[in-house]
């Protein structure tokens, strides 16, 4: 037997991967983004959904298409181009894809952030996100368990080249619906959350210049928002505090179409991945991947340091909240449902780009949730998590391991016949 | 010489399949066919890690045939 290497070659690839998204995800938030929210797959899918939900669906305060995601796609299809690897490719489960997309994201938003962001959270000096990194790394853990035993939810196939551009032609719709809300003018059917507004705590929106924008025909008096017909909705106390709305939060649009697409790029090239590091870590001992997540945590730990976004603590950090228990098993059921797709969110965006129908599909599962969750109130709040959380995690937790043991069965039969045939084979010989 | 197909399958199926089939029979010689270059890429970097020489050929349809010799 001869001496394997923990590390390989391609680990300073994807270790410099990493810090180079950590860097550009800090400086993201200088430039405007919500804090520790530089990049957010989740954050930034359902932000894009909400441009389409709106308030209907409880998603006015988080309503923008983030121009990151639609770069990233695009990122990872150019790269795919260029190195010969876009494929059209799908077949795998294409259902049960979607439907671990939305259990994902439904978790993501019970914790507030997605594989990826926990990690940043975690850089800026958020230790809410050390207990969801806690219960990441458990939820990982117990998906090996699936892959040890044979879990697999079946081949892809090749498609039709048509097929293959679904994910890349997504996301340019996407990016001119944006770019003519951004630049020319708010198709009246969409919501953008109005950039730099504020809401308080009874829900009253004000613009960054102070006029009231919710509700209709209230009024700034003496510091309190006062209604049409002159009762008090917001006192001056709860003005004072209100906070920003987070899809108001946002650096200028080209400067993050810019970033989606060279961290798109990046991500393609090196295959970074902020699930598969621990996962293989697990199995094998094999820590390539996970130096990309040591990349991105370190990246992104120095850059806020030196940009003064280093806040460490529990208290206080943005778009997080303190519920101990409620962070671990969010993160953990997000991260078995992200090992059964084979990869984080920030991979299945960048595979829907390379032509990867499958992994499409489990990002249109991520945007369905978001939907999901906000449509009904089960995401979280700064306050913490929503009444229904709980028994929504325990069905979600549910669902997972029974998709784990459908798609596990089969699985063990066909390894079976594997080595039955490997051995008839080695006897002929 | 025994081959493995791991075409079509996702992470981290392709490397699974080629570490059970290295460890039940301890190969000479082993080609993997995967038709990403993700797989190829972790396959060709595990079996090097696993001490073999490695080589890739790009087949006629797109995918690859990653090959190993000890």
């Amino acid at each position: 037997v001869s001496k394997r290497r923990a590390v390989s070659k391609t680990a300073l690839v994807l270790g410099a991967a990493g810090l180079a998204i950590g860097v550009v995800a800090a400086l993201l938030v200088k430039a405007g983004n919500p804090g520790n929210m530089g990049l957010c797959i989740a954050c930034f899918l359902r932000d894009t959904v909400g441009f389409f939900g709106g308030a209907g669906a409880n998603m006015g305060a988080v309503a923008y298409i983030r121009p990151e995601i639609v770069g990233l796609v695009l990122g990872g299809t150019v790269a795919a181009l260029v190195g010969k690897e876009f494929r059209a490719r799908g077949g795998s489960s294409v259902l049960l894809r979607f439907a671990l997309g939305f259990i994902f994201m439904s978790a993501a938003l019970v914790f507030l952030g997605c594989t990826v962001r926990a990690w940043l959270r975690l850089g800026g000096g958020d230790l809410n996100a050390l207990i969801g990194v806690i219960g990441l790394v458990a939820g990982i853990a117990v998906g090996t368990v699936f892959l040890r035993r044979g879990y697999d939810l079946g081949r892809a196939r090749r498609l039709p080249a048509a097929v293959g551009w679904f994910g890349p032609a997504f996301a340019v719709g996407l990016l001119v619906l944006g770019a003519v809300a951004t630049f020319v003018v708010k198709p009246a059917a969409f919501t953008v959350t109005p950039a730099g507004a504020k809401n308080t705590a009874e829900k009253a929106v004000i613009a960054k210049d102070g006029t009231v924008l919710k509700p209709e025909g209230a009024k700034l008096v003496e510091g309190a928002i006062v209604g049409a017909d002159g009762a008090v909705i917001s006192p001056a106390a709860s003005v004072a505090a209100a906070k920003p709305m987070p899809g108001g939060l946002r650096d200028p649009f080209v400067l993050a179409l810019a970033a989606g697409l060279g961290l798109g790029v990046v991500a393609q090239r090196s295959r970074f991945c902020t699930v598969g590091g621990v996962r293989d870590a697990i199995i094998w001992r094999r820590f390539d991947l996970l130096l990309g997540i040591a990349g991105l945590l370190g990246g992104a730990l120095v850059a806020n340091l030196a940009l003064g976004q280093f806040k460490l603590g529990f208290e206080g950090q943005p778009v997080a909240h303190m519920d101990l228990f409620g962070n671990f098993a969010a993160m953990a059921v997000a991260g078995l449902a992200a090992v059964m797709l084979g990869g984080c969110p920030f991979r299945q965006v960048i595979m829907s780009g390379e032509g990867d129908a499958d992994a499409f599909s489990a990002v249109l599962g991520m945007m369905a949730g978001a939907y999901f969750m906000h449509s009904f109130q089960f995401a979280s709040s700064a306050k913490g998590l929503a009444p229904m959380a709980w028994p929504l995690l325990a069905v979600m937790a549910a669902a997972l391991v029974g998709i784990g043991v459908w798609k596990t069965a089969p699985a063990r039969a066909a390894a079976k016949a594997r080595s039955a045939a490997s051995d008839a084979a080695t006897q002929e010989a | 010489m025994i081959t493995v197909d791991a075409r079509g399958l996702s992470c981290p199926l392709p490397v699974m399949r080629t570490d059970e089939a290295v460890k039940s029979s301890s190969p000479d010689a082993i080609e993997v066919l995967v038709d990403s270059g993700t797989a190829k890429a972790n396959v060709a970097g595990f079996l090097a890690d696993a001490g073999y020489s490695v080589s890739v050929e790009q087949l006629a349809d797109g995918s690859y045939a990653v090959s190993a010799k000890s």
